[in-house]
């Protein structure tokens, strides 16, 4: 008898992220009504129920019903823009995720042999599976669940949702929602690797994670608004874990490293976009200056959060990039990897270039009144912030085990 | 039997295609509710009776009751009509879901190895519909439109699933149906939210939202 519900390595490692970022982003939100905290935590138990489901079905009901609870929460403003990023975002993960539906009942008739859809079941009689069929479930659920995760080409939605949601919404949707999507991409890459046809995974993976940094590096080279900066970064980031995950090897090693990282640093990015915004009330870079001298504390986050996140070291992002280089040229991937290092810099450039021209400098429209931000609107940030830090610099042997035991199931 | 239910599901779908009338597309929803509902009672083969009563009572709750009646709320409320200029003339619209419809027809009638584990009309009919509904909610401007378009997309998936001949454990069908029945509903709450600010909800002003400054959207 099979458990609707499974621990392993995996999602051992995905839930301890999301605890991380639940809590600061708790603590930085602060006090809110009641309907507000009963919906957030159905979005986080929804997201617990994905990344702990062990039938494929259940995780669909899951990751779906993470869309209907979010939406609540990203339409928090309630104004045109909020309402027109809500709109899409329902609609075009409604679909995506029908899409994945069709997937699962496609896989459905690929597992004759098989005879159900526990994860466990599907491992274990993986060889049973017709591989044109799996194949082409795969194609449909990658489109479907990639939708979420905000994979290229299907991720018009997410600059939207990210960048009109509040700020702590914003940080939970990129450093936590995108992961418990992404995990059923790596099971189901996982299940193609056991049926043998990990090949035409590998490929379609790849397509998506480069077409994700190239969609990135365009738009991020001549970015407006600083939200949509930190949205695409995301694109870019879930693009690289996608190229890890594909090329395996110590890409899978790579994978685990830059989920973790990423999610530390982009909800403390996007947790400090919400002082600036508090600060300076626009979106805009082009009207934000000198944020180091209208707020000191929040200015040096904002510089250390854009340095961290274009993986400057001690940012464990520059060791999962360089672990995902090395195993390309270790397939002797050169092409892939010459566009790989050229995309990343162009983004980088993109990232670096607005984080400074928003942080340094004169402060040219000072308020009349210094707005004071409370201890909680930097608490959350310097801890992910130092947690990051020092796992870039040490990481503990019970870090390395968590990190091997998700890259295992990778 | 099954057949004849099946092609009936087909021409629903055709003359969604082909109106604008916001009522008759909703009137065709519930038709389709009632024709899944029927497809289900007839070829369910479950030895659980208890679960298959279960899953045809909420089928016909959302499908043919629920869904529709929101639809209509929304309509009646928003005194949306019809979507009267579409991007695409009905006529065309039409045309081409003929087209998808016979190729579904074609597809239901191949006899091949790959095609053991499903049952060819089923198959052949829920892909139809499924790619009719994209065209659907491709060309149409209101965004009522689109919802519907969702709620006939559904549509086809379930028609898909019921052409497996295996079953999803009734725990999981009970979380797809109320997964889609409450992202219409969220839908369809934001239509009326839309519909406050502008006086007549269409895609077409859903464009504010942009990455560079300056850029024009038609």
């Amino acid at each position: 008898m099979n458990s609707y519900f499974l621990l392993d390595g995996l999602n051992i490692f995905f839930t301890l992220i999301l605890f991380f970022v639940t809590a600061a982003v708790t603590i930085y939100q602060g006090k809110k009504d009641f309907k507000y905290y009963i919906i957030f935590l159905l979005f986080v138990l929804s997201m617990l129920g994905a990344m702990w489901s062990n039938h494929l079905g259940l995780t669909w009901v899951f990751v779906e019903a993470t869309t209907l609870t979010s939406a609540y929460l990203i339409l928090k403003h309630n104004d045109k823009n909020s309402l027109e990023a809500t709109w899409k975002y329902v609609f075009l993960c409604s679909i995506g995720i029908s899409l994945a539906f069709v997937g699962i009942i496609l896989l459905l008739i690929a597992s004759e042999g098989v005879n159900s859809l526990f994860f466990t079941d599907l491992y274990r009689n993986a060889h049973l599976i017709n591989p044109f069929w799996l194949k082409l479930s795969f194609i449909f659920t990658l489109i479907g669940f990639g939708t979420k995760v905000g994979l290229a080409p299907v991720h018009s939605w997410l600059p939207d949702a990210h960048a009109e949601a509040p700020s702590p919404i914003s940080a939970m949707l990129s450093a936590t929602l995108l992961n418990s999507a992404f995990l059923v991409i790596i099971r189901l890459n996982k299940l193609m690797q056991f049926a043998g046809v990990g090949e035409s995974a590998k490929k379609l993976m790849l397509i998506m994670g480069f077409l994700s940094l190239f969609v990135t590096a365009v738009y991020l080279f001549r970015i407006a608004n600083y939200k949509r900066m930190l949205a695409y970064s995301s694109i870019e980031n879930m693009g690289i874990i996608t190229i890890g995950v594909a090329f395996g090897g110590f890409g899978t090693v790579a994978a685990a490293i830059h989920l973790a990282a990423h999610s530390l640093i982009k909800s403390s990015f996007f947790l400090t976009s919400g002082s600036v915004l508090k600060l300076y009330n626009t979106k805009e870079i082009a009207e934000v200056h000198g944020i180091i001298e209208r707020d000191k504390l929040t200015g040096w986050l904002w510089v250390i959060c854009g340095a961290l996140i274009v993986a400057i070291p001690p940012s464990p992002l520059f060791i999962s990039e360089l672990l995902i280089i090395l195993q390309m040229f270790i397939n002797k991937h050169f092409w892939l990897l010459a566009l790989f290092t050229i995309l990343l810099t162009v983004i980088m450039y993109g990232i670096i270039r607005a984080v400074i021209k928003t942080a340094f400098g004169k402060d040219l429209t000072p308020p009349e009144t210094k707005i004071k931000l409370g201890v909680t609107k930097y608490l959350p940030q310097i801890i992910l912030i130092g947690i990051t830090v020092l796992l870039g610099l040490y990481c503990p042997q019970e870090i390395w085990t968590l990190i091997i035991g998700a890259a295992i199931w990778m | 039997m099954i057949n004849l239910l099946i092609v009936l599901f087909g021409v629903t779908m055709l003359y969604m295609a082909s109106s604008s009338r916001i009522m008759a597309q909703i009137n065709m929803l519930k038709i389709q509710g009632v024709l899944l509902c029927l497809i289900t009672l007839i070829s369910h083969s479950e030895a659980n009776i208890l679960g298959v009563l279960f899953l045809l009572a909420e089928t016909f709750a959302a499908k043919a009751v629920l869904i529709p009646w929101f639809l209509t709320k929304v309509a009646v409320k928003n005194n949306i009509k019809r979507d009267s200029n579409p991007q695409f003339p009905n006529f065309y619209t039409l045309v081409i879901a003929t087209f998808i419809l016979f190729a579904g027809f074609l597809i239901a009638s191949i006899h091949s190895d790959y095609l053991v584990n499903i049952s060819n009309m089923y198959f052949g009919i829920s892909i139809a519909t499924i790619i009719t509904s994209f065209l659907f909610i491709a060309i149409k401007k209101k965004l009522i439109t689109h919802i519907i378009g969702f709620a006939m997309l559904e549509n086809g998936i379930f028609l898909l699933s019921l052409s497996v001949a295996k079953e999803m454990p009734w725990i999981v069908n009970i979380g797809v149906l109320l997964d889609v029945f409450i992202a219409v509903f969220i839908l369809g709450l934001l239509v009326g939210e839309i519909g406050s600010i502008y006086e007549n909800p269409e895609v077409g002003q859903l464009c504010n939202l942009k990455d560079f400054e300056g850029e024009e959207h038609e």
